[in-house]
């Protein structure tokens, strides 16, 4: 079972870099989710890691074998590769079994009954037994899908590439798929890259998160490190809500914003340079002024402007003292404050991450 | 697993050659007779000259057909919007009955061939003869004709009598995609319902109804037969037939070369405006789902809107139709059908007595099935490539296989006979020159359909295959192929039809071993034997309405747009 490695890969449209010198290496029997927004190049990577696009600069290498190369790639239906695809792509005038059986024609070493038996085997693993005969246009949408996913499991692929299978999708079932994805790839574990741009997914789903930006890789970790320890201020606001608190690193682990001071977990600042300060709205402790607090905490006087009620949480929004920063916290709705009611936040210094502006384009 | 990387040099797709020799074969169609065309109407015995067109400038009978023709292309402009858009709105908004039938009809009116209908039309309003002349005359004693149909007016009527199906298209298709939701929009704002028609309605089929306009003013440029037919009997030329004179002996090829080029650079300056025009302001792409749609209530104008649309067909189809059938069973035409005039003798003589017949009807059929198997899948090819983006350039690929679209028949037959009447490629005479004439021109249909065709394949499924292990052309076998066989069947049937009722090119390069149908159903008129003409007429319009059978069979929906 190979990895995969993506070594300084570009790849323009026109003017625009969709892919900018992007490296990522996946472990053998990974899953690694690519995560961004719309237009970061994610599945402009995942086409070239399929060989239907060509890098202008850069390599592609899976095990020892050099696939993409500028000039030189490798096509598809060399590369051993599978891929689901967003729209899922089954052919509508094959019927079930003819559309998961396909990529088995191209095994020499199986005979007609070897392939309709993997077929079959296949089927039912994504639980589809029964519906051999069926045409694609007579299953449901996560029907259909659980074909699409039979079809590239079935052909036993060194590298999978899932191209935001999910999206077509309601809601309740997405949630449902998101487990089943994760246990094939329990079972199979097939190197595997994931695209997609709902973070939920990405954490359910892999081992580790690429996020994209601009063609980049903003951040690579697993689900923890990215939320919990975003380097860049574009990943932090990717990756769940959070409150950005700019201020200027007085000291290594003290920031300065509007007169008040905040200690920063990690430390490492250059004085003098600006900085932004992420904190999750749950890290956010909300106490009328005389509650007792957490010693070493940071403290921050404020009040409360608005308060909303979401049946199991409370969201506040409070605007800290003489200032205008206005911080989201989310807490319990075993106690519920008012609006215009003055407060105190305290915030655990390991929960303020400073954060490196993001990389300028080009 | 070291250098188990299989064919660097075989992702060179092996499919490239196939690519590169169509587009080649593409500029070598379009590009030699275009070019040759341009050069002889410059070209002189001492290098390149004005003198050709400075004679053309200066002879008055040329430049009276070159007025001609614009004068009978603007009324059958205009005249076909007041007939089409009407009948557009009637059958696509309100509640007018039998909307199906008369859906039908303007399918039939849009494929019969114009020819057909003027020779009809000739014998329904001929002066002296004309069957409603002669009731018209039996009815109220008078001694002059109602009509006259071998006048301007009189052409203008017919031309656009099968002219008209295209403003009705474009009108119909866009009132489809116009959701009622938009004008339902301006009406809880407080406008009355003219006021919705006159702000909302009405500016959102304009540019359908200006190209619309411009469709038949361009149908009308290059229309051979109708002017022939009814222009010619009546003493006056329009450009198509000046051109075909200029080819009867001796021909005068440089003249009718640069008579050829205001016809030309008047059809691309339209075409282009006309692209001007839906291009601008995403008109086309209202609204993907066009919304629910309450029906127009018409009311008590239910009836009489349905008469007068009936009214169009009498004259479009009932009239032409019954008179060409009936011509086809008497003795003579011009006589009431009783039985002692009823007789099969027509057909008789136009299939075993006339010498020509049997050989047309071979080269017809031979060359329709060539052109359109040929053209088929040269389309396909085409608009595949195209659409896959799969060659450098392939915007020029879509350019080159609509670019004859500008070509009026006409023309297109004189370039032909210039550039293959001379080594090193002569092919006048043969049927090949046909072949080439028919494939150029009907080629912007076929792939017009094509391309739509490719559209609506998404390259996933063909990307799906790919990554699955198989080659570009397996998967063109075996998931692209499959896909697009209907659209390919519609897209035969379109040029099919086209061939067998092609005219303006085939009565230019025709030789006598290389007659066709039309050409010598215009023959037939020479010797006015309109029985036989009746015949061949009636065959024509069969074979037609079984290939319009086919592709609605293929496509599962009408040939007239994307309804349904």
């Amino acid at each position: 079972m190979p990895g995969v490695s993506l070594r300084a890969l570009t790849r323009r449209y026109g003017d625009v870099a969709a892919v900018d010198d992007l490296s990522l290496d996946v472990k053998p029997g990974e899953l690694v989710a690519l995560l961004g927004p719309s237009g970061c190049g994610k599945t402009t990577t995942l086409r070239l890691v399929a060989g239907f696009l060509a890098p202008e600069s850069g390599e592609i290498w899976v095990g020892e074998r050099c696939l993409s190369a500028p000039g030189r790639v490798v096509p598809p239906e060399q590369r051993r590769m599978a891929m689901i695809f967003q729209s899922y792509a089954l052919w509508p005038h094959l019927t079930v079994a003819q559309n998961v059986g396909y990529g088995l024609r191209f095994k020499p070493e199986l005979n007609r009954a070897a392939r309709d038996l993997r077929v079959a085997e296949m089927l039912r693993v994504v639980q589809l037994d029964g519906f051999a005969a069926r045409y694609p246009g007579e299953l449901s949408g996560g029907q259909q899908q659980r074909v699409a996913v039979a079809r590239a499991l079935v052909v036993e692929p060194e590298i999978l590439l899932l191209d935001e299978p999910l999206s077509n999708l309601d809601a309740n079932l997405r949630e449902e798929m998101r487990f089943e994805i994760r246990r094939l790839h329990e079972k199979f574990a097939i190197t595997t890259l994931y695209v997609t741009h709902d973070q939920a997914e990405a954490m359910v789903i892999s081992d580790r998160i690429a996020v994209l930006e601009g063609g980049r890789v903003a951040q690579v970790g697993s689900a923890d490190e990215v939320f919990l320890q975003p380097r860049t201020r574009f990943v932090a606001e990717f990756i769940g809500r959070t409150n950005l608190i700019e201020g200027v690193a007085m000291e290594p682990d003290r920031v300065a914003f509007g007169g008040l001071r905040l200690r920063v977990g990690a430390g490492g600042m250059t004085p003098g340079a600006r900085v932004a300060v992420s904190i999750r709205p749950h890290d956010i402790a909300v106490g009328v002024p005389d509650d007792t607090r957490a010693p070493g905490a940071n403290t921050l006087p404020g009040v409360i402007q608005r308060a909303s009620f979401l049946g199991d949480s409370m969201d506040y929004q409070v605007r800290v003292a003489d200032t205008d920063v206005v911080l989201r916290v989310a807490t319990a709705a075993t106690r519920r404050l008012r609006a215009g009611e003055p407060v105190t936040l305290s915030i655990d210094p390991a929960a303020c991450i400073a954060l490196a502006a993001s990389k300028e384009r080009g | 697993m070291a250098g188990a990387a299989p064919g660097w040099r075989a992702s060179m797709d092996r499919a490239l050659p196939v690519w590169a020799a169509v587009v080649l074969a593409l500029v070598f169609l379009m590009a030699l007779p275009l070019g040759w065309l341009v050069w002889m109407s410059v070209g002189g015995a001492a290098g390149a000259t004005l003198a050709h067109y400075a004679r053309v400038a200066q002879d008055p009978a040329l430049l009276k057909a070159l007025w001609n023709t614009v004068v009978l292309s603007f009324w059958v402009g205009l005249a076909s919007i007041a007939v089409g858009a009407p009948l557009a709105w009637l059958t696509a908004r309100t509640d007018l009955p039998a909307k199906g039938l008369i859906r039908s009809l303007v399918l039939a009116s849009f494929v019969t061939p114009p020819f057909l209908g003027a020779f009809a039309w000739v014998m329904l309003a001929g002066p002296n003869a004309g069957l409603l002349n002669v009731l018209w005359r039996d009815v109220t004693g008078a001694a002059d004709p109602l009509v006259n149909v071998f006048t301007m007016p009189g052409l203008v009527f017919v031309v656009t009598m099968y002219t008209f199906p295209y403003v009705y298209i474009m009108i119909a298709n866009t009132l489809a995609l116009i959701g009622s939701d938009l004008e339902e929009a301006a009406a809880i704002l407080g406008a009355g319902r003219l006021a919705v028609a006159r702000t909302v309605t009405l500016p959102m089929v304009a540019p359908a109804l200006v190209s619309g306009f411009i469709l038949a003013v361009l149908q009308a440029l290059a229309l051979f037969g109708s002017p022939a037919i009814l222009a010619l009997p009546a003493g006056f030329h329009t450009i198509t037939t000046q051109i075909w004179a200029l080819f009867q002996y001796p021909p005068k090829v440089e003249l009718a070369a640069a008579v050829s080029m205001p016809l030309l650079l008047a059809t691309a300056l339209l075409l282009l405006v006309q692209k001007r025009l839906l291009g601008r302001r995403g008109y086309a792409a209202v609204g993907g789902k066009g919304g629910q749609r309450g029906a127009v209530p018409l009311g008590r104008w239910r009836w009489p809107a349905l008469l007068g649309c009936l009214a169009v067909m009498a004259a479009a189809i009932f009239l032409p139709y019954g008179v060409l059938a009936k011509a086809a069973l008497s003795r003579a035409w011009a006589q009431p059908l009783t039985w002692s005039n009823l007789t099969l003798a027509n057909f008789s003589f136009t299939f075993f007595e006339y010498g020509a017949t049997q050989a047309a009807i071979v080269n017809t059929l031979e060359l329709g099935v060539m052109t359109a198997t040929i053209g088929a899948v040269g389309v396909a090819l085409l608009s595949y490539v195209a659409n896959r983006r799969l060659v450098p350039g392939h915007q020029l690929v879509a350019f080159l296989a609509l670019a004859p679209i500008v070509i009026p028949g006409v023309v297109l037959a004189v370039a032909l006979f210039i550039a293959y009447t001379r080594p090193p490629f002569v092919l006048y005479g043969t049927l090949a020159i046909l072949f080439v004439a028919y494939l150029t021109k009907e080629m912007p249909v076929g792939y017009a359909q094509s391309d739509a065709t490719f559209r609506a394949i998404p390259p996933e499924l063909e990307d799906a295959g790919r990554i699955l292990g198989a080659g570009r052309l397996r998967i063109l076998r075996d998931v692209t192929a499959p896909l697009a066989r209907s659209g390919i069947i519609a897209a035969w049937c379109f040029i099919f039809i086209g061939v067998i009722r092609e005219l303006s090119a085939s009565i230019i390069l025709f030789t006598p071993a290389t007659k066709v149908m039309s050409v010598v159903i215009f023959d037939l008129k020479e010797e006015g034997q309109f029985g036989a003409i009746a015949v061949l007429g009636i065959v024509m319009l069969l074979l037609t309405f079984a290939t319009v059978a086919l592709v609605q069979r293929a496509l599962g929906r009408d040939v007239l747009g994307a309804r349904e």
